[in-house]
């Protein structure tokens, strides 16, 4: 269970932090809109990707998963900021 | 639809993370609670003393600058707040740093404690002259500062924060897992199903409260995890400048270079007339100034509007030319301030009287049983596992969880209000004395539970003790300050009876719940004399005869 506690927790919160940057780099509206749109997403993704972690059998799964969802997005930011 | 292994494995956490979680969420709610009255508590405690039933009308803040700066060295440097006073509250409180003189700065760097000032924070009666020592009539912030970082220094606050995570994520869990069924067995409360009778009452509450819990879970995050993001941000959009992020987030910086030329602070009556013109329909609840005593000096002007949710309209001048810097009438004219507004309006339920405030009260008394009833479902769980399967000490330990953890904060709270009441006013480190027994009364009842082995009857006792003590507060408070208490009825301040209400109710929460407690037990020593060693196990015995354990 500490295994998938600490998945979540941490790539959660990774991929929370990667999917509220990428809706600040993407969305072209007002600066303190889009910060507040991203503090009303982000801590949701955190708790859901922690639900998630949970639901899987096996600590190596939910670290897989994760990771895997994680990755694409981070690639994501990183080519938003190259190009901005 | 959910794999059956995913929904086991969902249903395992979901138990798991409430357990962990549930004493420090149990402290986190009922303090909570209890907060969301902190304003009627704090003049609970005080009022009394200082009552007048002259209005505030005559109040003037240049003469109480003057008589401040009469009887106190107040802090250029530091920090100047006055909470203005109203209908409801006449009394004013003023919070600044005193500056301690070089001379006594050199004795106390000899004991080692280095602070450069004191802070001070006095009452103010309506016609403006010094009542007394706010700091000694506290009892209300401790429990709001047990609601948000359990007086744990510097990590409190993150720590809670850490545990609403995880209480969002144990909501978050218990939707998917209750999902089929919570339309169908939306009302769902077999009272006389017994085996399900705990379940029910978790479910039905569970999802009765879902909106508000949400609201919490959420709400409580962004209070204590925001610089998570904040970092985040900081680093990545604003490349390590935290300055423009604040920027951005509607943080506004009204600064003055100091001159270090001192001027007297004067004039501010007039500026507030002049605020009150510039702020339109707002009633002024804080004034603070910035450099006090210094030509740059300035003051700003709060208020919220209450023709509108949420609005916050402040405006800022300098002293001495009455210039104004700085002015907004809608939440600093930035979303992010609005939105954090609106949120804290939601969490403080501070927007809609005191039906709102009952209403979350009732909610989050129900999110402790909530807490409670998951508990005693994993102990029944574990209970029924034969023996060898057992974890003794893991099981002691949850049970002394419940008992000492969440009976003991409801204890150390009564006995907390009880000395609030009884200790005398003028007592050196009042406040901090009430704390300390607070502490004290939790950590006993912890310690007792773990080494009693006949948890019911305790709980049961223990229970009816909490009971007694939160009713003897008003009839302490009558008997101690009736005079005081009468002239507050009859100014129309009825923050005294809005506690002892509070106190009164679960009072006899406490006495229903140890009652039955106690008549379960009676029917247990009848069947079976030695088997009594559980709270839960007797709680749930209640309904469930066939699951008593001898020990």
């Amino acid at each position: 269970m500490w295994s998938r506690t600490f998945a979540g927790l941490l790539l959660g919160l990774l991929i929370s932090i990667s999917v509220v940057l990428n809706l600040n780099l993407l969305v072209p509206i007002k600066e303190d809109t889009m910060l507040l749109i991203g503090l009303l997403c982000a801590f949701p993704i955190w708790a859901g990707m922690q639900v998630w972690a949970y639901s899987f059998t096996s600590a190596k799964k939910a670290w897989l998963k994760l990771t895997l969802v994680l990755t694409p997005s981070v690639v994501l930011n990183l080519l938003l900021l190259v190009l901005r | 639809m959910m794999k059956r292994d995913a929904l086991k494995a969902l249903t395992n956490a979901h138990a798991w993370v409430g357990l962990i979680i549930s004493t420090i969420l149990f402290i986190i709610f009922f303090a909570g609670s209890l907060s969301l009255f902190r304003e009627d508590i704090i003049s609970w405690e005080r009022d009394p003393y200082f009552v007048s039933s002259e209005s505030g009308a005559s109040f003037s803040i240049d003469a109480v600058i003057s008589q401040v700066v009469n009887d106190y060295q107040v802090n250029t440097h530091g920090y100047f707040i006055l909470q203005m006073p109203t209908d409801e509250q006449p009394s004013t409180n003023i919070y600044f740093e005193e500056k301690i003189p070089a001379e006594e700065q050199q004795e106390h760097a000899l004991d080692k404690q280095l602070d450069d000032h004191i802070d001070r924070h006095l009452i103010i009666s309506p016609d403006g002259k010094v009542l007394g020592d706010g700091n000694a009539f506290d009892w209300g912030n401790f429990l709001y500062q047990l609601h948000y970082n359990l007086h744990i220094p510097e990590v409190g606050l993150y720590f809670v924060g850490v545990v609403t995570l995880f209480f969002f994520v144990a909501l978050l869990s218990g939707v998917v897992i209750h999902w089929r069924k919570i339309i169908a067995k939306f009302f769902q409360y077999r009272k006389d199903g017994k085996k399900d009778k705990l379940l029910d009452a978790h479910n039905l509450i569970g999802v009765m409260g879902l909106p508000f819990h949400l609201m919490y879970a959420f709400s409580g995050l962004v209070f204590n995890l925001l610089i998570v993001y904040q970092i985040s941000y900081a680093v990545v959009l604003y490349g390590g400048d935290q300055g423009k992020l604040f920027k951005a987030a509607g943080v506004v910086d009204v600064h003055l270079d100091e001159s270090n030329v001192a001027i007297p602070v004067q004039g501010l009556d007039k500026l507030l007339l002049t605020a009150k013109l510039s702020l339109g329909q707002v009633t002024i609840i804080r004034m603070s100034i910035d450099h006090f005593g210094d030509e740059s000096a300035s003051v700003t002007f709060r208020g919220d509007d209450k023709s509108q949710f949420s609005t916050r309209k402040e405006v800022t001048y300098h002293i001495a030319s009455g210039r104004e810097l700085y002015l907004t009438k809608n939440n600093y004219d930035n979303d992010i301030r609005g939105g954090l507004a609106v949120i804290a309006s939601l969490h403080f339920g501070d927007f809609a009287g005191y039906s709102l405030r009952m209403l979350f009260f009732v909610l989050g008394i129900g999110t402790c049983y909530i807490i409670l009833t998951g508990n005693l479902m994993w102990l029944q769980k574990r209970a029924n596992l034969r023996s060898e399967k057992q974890n003794k000490l893991g099981l002691q330990l949850v049970k002394a969880m419940t008992t000492g953890g969440f009976i003991g904060t409801i204890f150390a709270t009564a006995v907390g209000f009880i000395c609030a009441r009884l200790l005398p006013i003028d007592l050196l480190d009042r406040s901090d004395l009430i704390g300390q027994i607070f502490f004290a009364c939790l950590a006993a009842s912890l310690i007792v539970s773990l080494l009693i082995k006949a948890q019911q009857q305790f709980a049961a006792i223990f229970l009816k003790i909490t009971a007694l003590a939160l009713a003897l507060i008003p009839v302490l408070d009558w008997l101690m300050l009736s005079q005081g208490i009468v002239v507050m009825f009859k100014a129309g301040h009825f923050d005294v009876l809005i506690v002892e209400v509070m106190l009164l109710s679960l009072a006899l929460c406490c006495w229903l719940v140890s009652s039955r407690l106690f008549s379960s037990a009676e029917a247990v020593v009848n069947e079976q004399p030695i088997s009594l060693n559980d709270l839960a196990e007797n709680l749930i015995a209640e309904g469930i005869p066939s699951i008593k354990v001898t020990s």
